[in-house]
């Protein structure tokens, strides 16, 4: 079979030079029509072997990319119900304020026998030798201190001053004409 | 016949032009091939989009709107998800639009006839219910029904309802754009970014998360939301009680000008803001409208004066009951003489006479550029959305004339808001050192905590000054409106009574008048300013209505804000000073 198809090859790729053509005939034939076995063997034996890397390979792939799939597919989840979680705790934020609104509390102290203090109630106490660490917001400040009175912010029109002066002369001729 | 060399003379004779042919064809070939794989870039864009088209979605995801808080960290405003649902009838299984709608209906509490009705409609799109509750939704969605789809829509919730609602104000437009109060003047800051995210649709691709800097920033606000409760509920009962049209009160820390508390009443509810018939009731009095102070104007006359040497704290004058300037007469508001009359009585009696004899003794520009020094005509700055400048005609304005030298000087022709005259005394106050007033106290972002730092605007007045007119002032409350006093502490402060003008005259009757008081305590060191105005109650004089309301806030702010009397502060400083000298 492999004789008469490198035959035919032979003669169709160098047609034009018989000289050629004979000499590969003859080297096709010398290639391939002897140990047919053994060739049908190697060939069967390559064939299979990249058949089986090209699976594994095909395997391995869509085992990774099912893997990725599968992985997003859970980020995506985890995204969804960190969200699902953040508006639960939105809304338990909003139960919360909601339950602790002064108006609410004020009506349950009053409720259970409280009164709003008066400044008449309070006692303050002081303690000798007790420096309470206050942070107090003191009116001026050394750098305060600096500021000078400002220039006051006083901007007359040309037009204005102009009024005025025609006011003043006018008021002049009246007090002539009086 | 041509015989076999004759042919292969021919076809050698045509190999030539039948090579170059196929040259020719391959060399187009390969030219077309490096032109389809260099594309212009705007060809690649385009390609580009279209294959993303195929492959990804976008996704219009609104930005998280930012928190406000109050400045202890009580939430008054932030978000709540809420849902819209439709439903594609051709979507609907064959026989199960039905047992569809059953369910629908339970979690819906809507009638199963209306949900058949849409579930078997031709269209192909139609709106169930809107907006439902989280709960809602996420029943709905455990259906897991493919022809349902649930929107979300967020919303703004305000958790203290009607407290602070002026400060806090609404969002509009679905939540996407804040109006009013903090929600319309940090709009920029709380909103966040809308963003168009190109989400893959293949499996392989890491999905997209939204970035952590979309989402709007929290806003912490100076207000205390105790002082806030306990102002709003005293503001409420005076104006029942003296049959008030509305009410303002502010209240500021004038060594920080932090703004601590900011009521109206009537107020609104930003929950149902959209329930609201009045739609005057949104605007708030305390910076978005204007009005004539009276006799507030009078400290300030005096301070500038003072400030300016024009008067010494001993001038007085005769006081004959009436001026004429600018061919305008001015009268008190007693329409009586007081003789001779010094600065502290023009205070406490509320002299018109007497504060437009300052004027005059100042001239225009001695006396508004002192006015200008304490911010009238200007907007504060306080962060609140679309704040009033009032308004303060000067000379060189068209509509200025000399008359309003007089008339401005005791708070008549002159619109100012209640935060510029809160500003102004808290100037005063504060040793002559005016505070850029503040709402907002802190900035919460991605990166941190961006404290907004309490600024300077100017000096107004000198400390001496400012020492001169606190004396003056603790003089007015103890003899002329002692209904402000508070035991144990010392007070100062000025009532004002102002007539409502129209474009052509002040109204008359009882009801026709702004009665306000601002004071500060305690008066050697003040921690606290309180203005209050009451618009028409049934009263005459600032003094009746509107100091007996200071008090009462007062007695509450001294406990809430831990302000000892006065001597307890005096033994206080005696402990301190001698603990610091042993110290030394």
């Amino acid at each position: 079979m492999f004789g008469s198809l490198t035959q035919a090859v032979a003669i169709c790729l160098f047609q034009s030079d018989g000289r050629v053509c004979r000499m590969s005939q003859a080297w096709f034939q010398h290639t391939f029509s002897r140990k047919r076995f053994r060739t049908r063997s190697q060939a069967t034996a390559l064939a299979i072997l990249g058949v089986a890397i090209l699976l594994i390979l095909g395997s391995l792939y869509l085992s990774q990319v099912a893997s990725f799939a599968i992985t997003n597919r859970q980020i995506e989840d985890l995204i969804s119900r960190r969200d699902a979680l953040k508006r639960q705790n939105e809304k338990l934020i909003g139960e919360i304020a909601s339950y602790r609104t002064v108006p609410r509390l004020f009506a349950r102290a009053v409720e259970i026998g409280f009164r709003p203090a008066t400044n008449a109630d309070i006692d303050y106490v002081l303690i000798e030798g007790y420096k309470p660490n206050r942070n107090r917001a003191s009116a001026t400040t050394a750098e305060d201190s600096r500021i000078e009175p400002e220039a006051p912010i006083y901007e007359e029109t040309f037009s204005g001053w102009l009024e005025q002066q025609l006011a003043l002369v006018s008021k002049q001729f009246q007090s002539f004409g009086n | 016949m041509q015989g076999p060399s004759s042919q292969k003379a021919t076809i050698q004779a045509r190999l030539p032009f039948v090579a170059i042919f196929l040259i020719l064809l391959a060399a187009y070939l390969v030219i077309n091939l490096a032109n389809f794989q260099f594309f212009p870039r705007s060809v690649r864009q385009e390609l580009e989009k279209i294959g993303n088209s195929i492959t990804n979605t976008t996704l219009r995801i609104p930005a998280e709107r930012g928190r406000i808080y109050d400045r202890d960290g009580e939430p008054f405003a932030f978000n709540v998800i809420q849902y819209r649902l439709g439903i594609s009838p051709a979507l609907v299984a064959a026989g199960y639009a039905e047992s569809l709608s059953e369910t629908l209906a339970e979690i819906l509490d809507l009638p199963e006839s209306e949900i058949i009705r849409k579930a078997t409609s031709e269209n192909v799109w139609e709106f169930l219910a809107g907006p439902i509750s989280a709960e809602q939704g996420q029943a709905i969605a455990a259906l897991d029904e493919i022809s349902l789809g649930l929107e979300e829509i967020p919303k703004r919730f305000y958790p203290q309802g009607e407290l602070a609602a002026h400060v806090i104000g609404i969002v509009v437009d679905d939540g996407l754009r804040g109006a009013l109060g903090v929600e319309g003047a940090y709009n920029d800051t709380l909103s966040g970014r809308v963003l168009d995210l190109s989400v893959s649709n293949v499996p392989f691709d890491l999905p997209e998360d939204r970035p952590a800097e979309q989402r709007g920033q929290d806003i912490v606000l100076t207000i205390d939301r105790d002082v806030q409760f306990w102002v709003e509920t005293e503001l409420k009962n005076a104006i029942e009680e003296y049959n008030a049209f509305r009410g303002t009160v502010i209240v500021m820390d004038p060594r920080n000008g932090d703004v601590l508390a900011l009521a109206n009443h009537p107020s609104i509810d930003p929950n149902n803001f959209l329930e609201i018939a009045d739609p005057n009731l949104r605007v708030n009095p305390a910076i978005n409208e204007t009005y004539e102070p009276g006799s507030l104007m009078l400290v300030l006359t005096v301070a500038g004066a003072l400030e300016k040497g024009v008067i010494s704290p001993f001038w007085t004058y005769n006081d004959t009951g009436y001026i004429e300037v600018g061919g305008r007469d001015i009268y008190n508001a007693t329409y009586r003489s007081y003789g001779t009359t010094d600065v502290t009585t023009i205070l406490m009696s509320s002299l018109n006479v007497g504060a437009t004899k300052i004027a005059l003794e100042m001239g225009t520009s001695n006396f508004y550029g002192m006015m200008r020094a304490f911010g009238l005509g200007q907007a504060t700055g306080v962060g609140l959305f679309a704040e009033e400048r009032g308004e303060l005609r000067i000379p060189g304005d068209s509509d200025w004339s000399e008359s309003f030298l007089g008339l401005n000087s005791h708070g008549q022709s002159i619109e100012v808001t209640p935060m510029q005259m809160i500003t102004a005394f808290a100037a005063i106050a504060n040793d002559g050192i005016m505070r850029q007033p503040r709402i907002v106290r802190q900035v919460i972002n991605a990166d941190g905590v961006e404290d907004a730092r309490p600024s300077t605007i100017r000096r107004v007045v000198s400390a001496e000054t400012a020492a001169l007119v606190k004396n003056m002032l603790i003089l007015v409350v103890r003899d002329g409106a002692p209904a402000a006093e508070l035991p144990g502490y010392s007070i100062a402060g000025m009532p004002g009574t102002a007539k409502i003008s129209t474009a052509v005259a002040f109204e008359e009757g009882r009801n026709a008048k702004i009665l306000s008081f601002i004071g500060f305590l305690p008066a050697d060191d003040p921690q606290v300013a309180v203005m209050v105005k009451m618009d028409r109650p049934d009263a005459d004089f600032g003094h009746q209505v509107a100091a007996p309301l200071f008090r009462r806030i007062a007695d509450r702010l001294v406990i809430l804000l831990e302000i000892p009397d006065d001597n307890v502060r005096a033994r206080l400083t005696d402990v301190e000073a001698n603990l610091n000298g042993s110290n030394n």
